[in-house]
């Protein structure tokens, strides 16, 4: 099960290594969507205010989204889901592989981002980090397994392109509310603790399990 | 069996003709008026019902979802679309009715700080997206499979936004139920019990008469096939 | 494995409203050969989709041992081999790694991925990304992922579409070596196949078998 998945995410990294067709995207998307976001705050999010810190759990969902577009698009070129599916491993290892690959995706964007992010708006005075930190990691687990899931569902519909966003981003209101909050903490003011971070740890928790029960009727037919 | 089809719409055809003219004599004729909303809270007998309505038909065509990954019959696929159809009939009743609540009690349309209503729309956003899923995959096994397992992963959705909104909130919304039992008087309860039977016993009638739709087009379907001579 | 039996009962499937197959009914016995033949569009591909157990039937049922194909458990996954009309490889992988993979997830620690790759005629192509390769290249691959693991029930789909002299001379002593000690089921155009290999040959056409 844990070597198959590890087996299917090593693929994806390889193909994105030699590709490049999701990160770059990922990158530049999460750029455009923090610069957009400021303009229409119009000033609002100047340096240290609390919408800098929202509008990164709002670009970093888009970006998420940008980025499972492509979820199974190895899989899709030469039928290799198929190939998939008939290997004697645990099914849910298909969409645990894929779900690892977006975490990792999500990490290196967020690696280069929110540094980024940071100097652009706090230069003093911003969300301790560290909290920052753990909820962004918490929050793309959960982010990548709700999408994949996502991304599983709508395989074979017309529309699959338009469909992923209407499917995921409903699913992960929940994180952007808990995000923020955490991130909003992290300014020092009392808004709840660790219960943000407790929350997306059970949320990552939950949609394991759901799609853990449900991952034999994830891909097939 | 035809008689019991029968029975699944007559009976709650009565009880929502008897019950819901009931709740609207009863909240304008015999509760009191609320002390602190006066008359504007009259709208919390059908508000409330309403949204507990949608929550327990959301409830069913998650549950014929598991069902229908269980059993793998047609029937419990249909159950499970009709049961978030009309889950999202109520729900749009829900997103309509609470402004209306919201503007008399607080003087806004919407607002943000208030925690079931929120929870409410992240809900209904969800299982909006249902239709679409289900309508972009060809009709056949494959589209069921994908229905069911997204109509089912709701119910995990739904305590994680409670949950969610609880830990985000500013404001709290007015509780009329405290914890610890019900904190008004008998007649409000009563009330709104009257008013949550006969929404209920409504959405059973539209449910039921739906799935007597459905299955009908679905038997016309198969009588076609076979004529064609297809017989399957 | 001991080559299994395959089943098929009434078995339909349907696509929206195109019956892409009807009431197939088929026994396949342990270790028989079939070649299954049949104009395009005639359901050769969704029968051995539904044997696969990549289908689910529409109505009747498809089963392997005894056991509903979509539900095999790993054990009987462990020996089923299908290529169909796309070779079922990564593009962005070389010929070798795309081996290496189907290796690891078959958990065959001990393959002899270069032996293999010069018996199917690819070992000087070894290392190059499948991006560039011909249709028979990618069909003879296909082919050597689908036999790697030495499987107990062989599902073709179209095998010799794209392949040369030699690579169809390379498929057909497949198909031999594998009479009698494995479960095979052929979907060909090529109506000589049954003779030569002395197999049985089951005609579709319409969706019905004949």
């Amino acid at each position: 099960m844990i070597p198959a998945a590890l087996a299917i995410a090593r693929v994806k990294f390889v193909l994105e290594l030699r590709r490049r067709e999701v990160i770059f995207a990922m990158l530049l998307f999460i750029a455009a969507t923090i610069v957009i976001v400021h303009f229409a705050l119009s000033g609002d999010t100047g340096a240290g205010s609390r919408a800098a810190a929202g509008m990164l759990w709002a670009a970093v969902v888009f970006t998420a989204v940008l980025g499972l577009l492509r979820t199974f698009a190895a899989e899709q070129e030469e039928g290799a889901l198929d190939a998939l599916l008939l290997a004697p491993i645990d099914r849910a290892a298909i969409w645990i592989g894929a779900a690892l690959a977006q975490f990792g995706f999500l990490v290196v964007v967020e690696v280069v981002a929110v540094p980024v992010w940071w100097v652009l708006f706090f230069q003093a005075g911003g969300p301790s980090i560290g909290t920052v930190v753990v909820a962004l990691l918490l929050a793309n687990i959960g982010i990548a397994l709700v999408g994949t899931l996502a991304a599983a569902l709508a395989l074979g519909a017309r529309t699959r392109d338009v469909l992923l966003p209407v499917l995921v981003l409903p699913l992960v209101i929940p994180i952007v509310l808990a995000g923020v909050t955490a991130t909003y903490g992290a300014f020092g003011e009392e808004v709840g603790g660790l219960r943000p971070l407790g929350f997306l740890a059970l949320y990552d928790l939950v949609f394991v399990a759901l799609a853990w029960g449900t991952s034999e009727h994830l891909l097939g037919d | 069996m035809r008689s019991l089809g029968r029975l699944s719409t007559t009976i709650p055809l009565v009880l929502s003709t008897i019950l819901i003219p009931l709740t609207v004599a009863l909240a304008f004729w015999w509760t009191p008026e609320d002390f602190d909303q006066g008359l504007s809270q009259k709208i919390f007998y059908f508000h409330v019902p309403i949204a507990l309505t949608s929550y327990v038909a959301f409830a069913f065509g998650a549950f014929s979802a598991a069902m229908y990954l269980w059993k793998r019959t047609e029937v419990w696929d249909l159950r499970s679309y009709v049961g978030v159809h009309s889950g999202t009939i109520w729900g749009t009743l829900v997103l309509l009715t609470g402004p209306i609540w919201a503007k008399a009690s607080w003087g806004v349309w919407w607002n943000w700080g208030d925690r079931q209503i929120n929870v409410f729309l992240i809900l209904f956003l969800y299982y909006c997206a249902y239709f679409m899923l289900r309508f972009s995959l060809d009709e056949g096994e494959r589209r069921r499979s994908a229905s069911a397992v997204f109509a089912l992963l709701g119910i995990g959705l739904i305590p994680l936004s409670f949950l969610a909104v609880r830990i985000a909130q500013t404001l709290i919304h007015p509780v009329v139920f405290s914890t610890g039992g019900a904190a008004m008087p008998n007649s409000f309860l009563l009330t709104f019990l009257v008013g949550f039977a006969g929404m209920l016993s409504l959405m059973v009638l539209l449910i039921s008469t739906e799935m007597r739709g459905k299955r009908t087009a679905a038997r016309v379907l198969q009588l076609q096939r076979v004529a064609r001579g297809e017989d399957a | 494995m001991e080559p299994p039996v395959v089943t098929l009962t009434e078995c339909s499937k349907r696509f929206g409203d195109r019956l892409a197959l009807r009431k197939a009914t088929l026994t396949i016995a342990a270790g028989e050969t079939i070649v299954l033949l049949g104009p395009n569009g005639a359901g050769k591909s969704t029968l051995l989709r539904l044997v696969a157990g990549l289908l689910r039937p529409t109505a009747g049922s498809a089963q392997i041992a005894g056991v509903d194909a979509t539900s095999a458990p790993r054990s009987l996954r462990a020996g089923i081999a299908y290529a169909g009309h796309r070779s079922q490889l990564y593009r962005g992988l070389t010929a070798r790694e795309n081996l290496e993979l189907h290796a690891r997830l078959q958990g065959q620690r001990d393959l002899d991925i270069t032996a293999l790759l010069n018996h199917v005629g690819l070992g000087d192509r070894a290392d190059e990304y499948i991006d560039g390769f011909s249709r028979g290249m990618l069909q003879r691959l296909a082919l050597a992922r689908a036999t790697a693991h030495q499987p107990a029930l062989l599902l073709l789909d179209e095998p010799a579409s794209g392949l040369d002299a030699d690579g169809r001379l390379l498929l057909d002593a497949t198909l031999r070596a594998g009479l009698g000690t494995r479960t095979q089921l052929v979907a060909s155009h090529d109506d000589g196949l049954p003779a030569r290999l002395g197999a049985r040959a089951v005609h579709l056409n319409a969706g019905s078998l004949a």
